[in-house]
């Protein structure tokens, strides 16, 4: 395992910018998810780092090396890929002995080193089958196997989970997480599952029109988000237009005065999480709307029922629009269309963007 | 009629109105197939174990397999089968080696123009073999503009003998072969997943040991339709042999024909037939074996 660095990464085709001037540093052992709507360049940043794609611009260094010129085969990374890619003439035990083969490993050895292999994909007994007599998970953790056989600089995963059913998603995003715990793989993933991303990564790069918006954790990402697009794409946000006319003090479109921290003078968006906001009937001295920086008046215009979660879009003004969520609490809160309730949240909870 | 009857009878009905319009679908090509085909070889197999009668040029029924041993005993005609074999080994490697990188080429680009591209694969197949090769005789005769232009050009002295040799027929039954092969293989390399080609990539493989572990042993089932389609088209090229080969170029469909229609010999005629189809299949099925035994390894 190295440390891998990208450095200001640029892939054109043409007048179209694929990648535009990418830099990231992964930690020995850290597990980095690139995170992203289609079309974003994640794949081409992760298809560039494994020796596919020759960047334009920029440079790629393992464990220090510089191998922006490298053919892959040269490139000492496990790559698994959306299709799996598995070998459909070789057996699965063929399969993840190729990589040993290819880098002339005495045959005893790769007997060996494909069962230990196989053993911690946890599918030891399944080297004679080939691919096709396997379940799309079985087939997963095979080329997961292949890939980590060659003792890799650097794990590549290229949405390695969007071919599962969704039960079975969630269990294999846990398992690969703690196989590269375990051994200390540093990972790239690539992902447009935001819940994917949240689960497994150490830590998580947003990426949109082929630029970097935004590096940190969970949390950094969640609570900060650094502009509008992370604000909507990485859980979700009500956005509120309008204009920052003196510091503190926010006005929507629609018309309604809030208050808000900071942000420069001039047109800005407001953002709120539907789960920060506090709805009530009726705004009562001592109830849990008590004492927020701001309480609106509103009418409830649409509730989804979503389960454990309730969902209520609340008319504000003609122009502004909020979604709040609530837990679906035993006596809570039970709105109904056209029914008039009272929001407000506090300072804290709003974030102004003036990108 | 019971109540029970009615309530089955339609079930029963349907599957038999199934049965009769398989039977239906079926009978045309296969009647077809046995009056145009299998009928007319049948005769031709009686034929061939005739006796004849040369000075007469006559056909006497007998049941003899002399025509089989003239064949087989006299080296002018076991050097036409060689040569026959010869060149349709040849072509079809010839086709095969060319073949491969443009069905390669054409199976992954993502060009715009590939339809284009596939449509110009195909456009040789749309001139007959006898203009096609009328064509080459104005081309590459000794006066034709090939020669003409390397001799004006001061680059040879005396005209390459192409028309009339050996080379010739080569070169035009490649071409002809060709596209058949590009087109076999390039369907079925276009069904390779393209990552299957990064993972060998990634874990080590150069291009050239990526293609003989992973791409070859993949495109298999393609290479041996092209392969087989190439020998036996080959095998039983005419027009070509006959055209651009001259009168001293033989092979054996153009031996077929001259049996029936200068000769007259008919027993013999259709013995050159059977062995002709005898061989093709026979080493058809051999390579075909070869290359199986080699891929189930």
């Amino acid at each position: 395992m190295a440390r891998l660095d990208i450095q200001n990464l640029v892939k054109r085709y043409g007048d179209f910018h694929a990648v535009k001037d990418v830099s990231l540093s992964i930690a020995d052992g850290e597990f980095l998810v690139l995170l992203g709507p289609s079309g974003c360049g994640k794949t081409t940043t992760l298809r560039m780092v494994a020796g596919f794609i020759e960047p334009t611009a920029g440079r790629v260094l393992l464990g220090g090396q510089d191998v922006t010129l490298l053919p892959p085969w040269k490139r000492n990374a496990g790559m698994v890929f959306q299709s799996y890619a598995l070998f459909p003439h070789l057996t699965v035990a063929q399969n993840v002995a190729f990589g040993l083969e290819m880098r002339k490993i005495p045959r005893a050895d790769i007997g060996k080193r494909v069962e230990e292999v196989l053993a911690l994909v946890r599918l030891a007994g399944y080297g004679g089958r080939l691919p096709r007599q396997l379940s799309g998970g079985q087939q997963q953790r095979v080329a997961l196997a292949r890939a980590l056989a060659i003792r890799p600089d650097v794990l590549l995963l290229d949405e390695p989970l969007s071919n599962l059913d969704a039960k079975l998603r969630q269990e294999v995003r846990v398992e690969i997480r703690e196989l590269q715990r375990q051994l200390g793989l540093t990972t790239v993933m690539v992902t447009h599952d935001q819940e994917e991303a949240l689960t497994m990564a150490d830590r998580l790069v947003v990426m949109s029109e082929g630029e970097v918006r935004q590096v940190g954790s969970q949390r950094d990402l969640y609570e900060r988000p650094a502009n509008r697009f992370v604000a909507g794409f990485v859980g979700r946000s009500t956005f509120l237009d309008g204009t920052i006319e003196t510091p503190g003090h926010f006005r929507t479109g629609g018309g309604l005065e809030l208050k808000c921290t900071g942000g420069k003078m001039g047109a800005a968006v407001l953002s709120l999480r539907p789960e920060r906001v506090e709805i009530g009937p009726v705004s009562l001295p001592g109830g849990p709307l008590s004492g927020l920086d701001n309480q609106l008046q509103g009418t409830v215009e649409f509730v989804s029922y979503l389960g454990s979660l309730i969902d209520i879009h609340v008319r504000l003004s003609p122009a502004d629009r909020l979604v709040v969520q609530i837990a679906n609490r035993e006596g809570g809160f039970s709105p109904e269309v056209g029914q008039p309730v009272h929001v407000g949240w506090p300072l804290s909870a709003g974030q102004v963007f003036t990108d | 009629m019971s109540a029970t009857a009615v309530a089955t009878g339609p079930v029963v009905e349907k599957r038999r109105g199934e049965g009769l319009t398989a039977t239906a679908l079926l009978a045309p090509a296969t009647i077809f197939v046995a009056l145009c085909l299998l009928a007319p070889l049948a005769f031709l197999f009686r034929y061939s174990l005739n006796d004849f009668v040369a000075t007469k040029k006559m056909m006497v029924e007998a049941v003899t397999i002399a025509n089989y041993v003239k064949f087989f005993t006299d080296p002018y005609y076991t050097a036409i089968l060689g040569t026959t074999v010869r060149i349709a080994v040849m072509v079809t490697a010839a086709c095969l080696l060319l073949g491969f990188p443009l069905a390669y080429v054409m199976a992954r680009t993502q060009s715009r123009f590939k339809n284009v591209l596939i449509i110009l694969t195909v456009l040789p197949l749309f001139v007959g073999n006898a203009v096609r090769s009328a064509g080459w005789m104005v081309i590459f005769g000794n006066k034709g503009f090939f020669n003409s232009s390397l001799q004006g050009l001061g680059l040879i002295e005396k005209p390459l003998e192409i028309m009339y040799t050996e080379k010739a027929v080569l070169i035009g039954i490649i071409a002809v072969n060709l596209p058949f092969m590009v087109l076999t293989l390039q369907s079925v390399i276009e069904s390779i997943d393209r990552a299957v080609e990064e993972a060998a990539f990634s874990l080590g493989a150069p291009p050239l040991t990526m293609f003989r572990r992973v791409l070859w042993p993949l495109a298999m089932p393609g290479i041996l339709a092209g392969t087989i389609l190439c020998f036996i088209l080959a095998m039983n090229a005419y027009a070509t042999p006959f055209l651009l080969g001259g009168p001293l170029f033989k092979m054996m469909a153009p031996l077929v024909y001259n049996q029936f229609t200068q000769q007259a010999n008919w027993p013999f005629g259709g013995a050159i037939a059977f062995i002709l189809m005898t061989v093709t299949l026979g080493l058809t099925l051999a390579a075909n074996l070869i290359f199986q035994r080699k891929a189930a390894r």
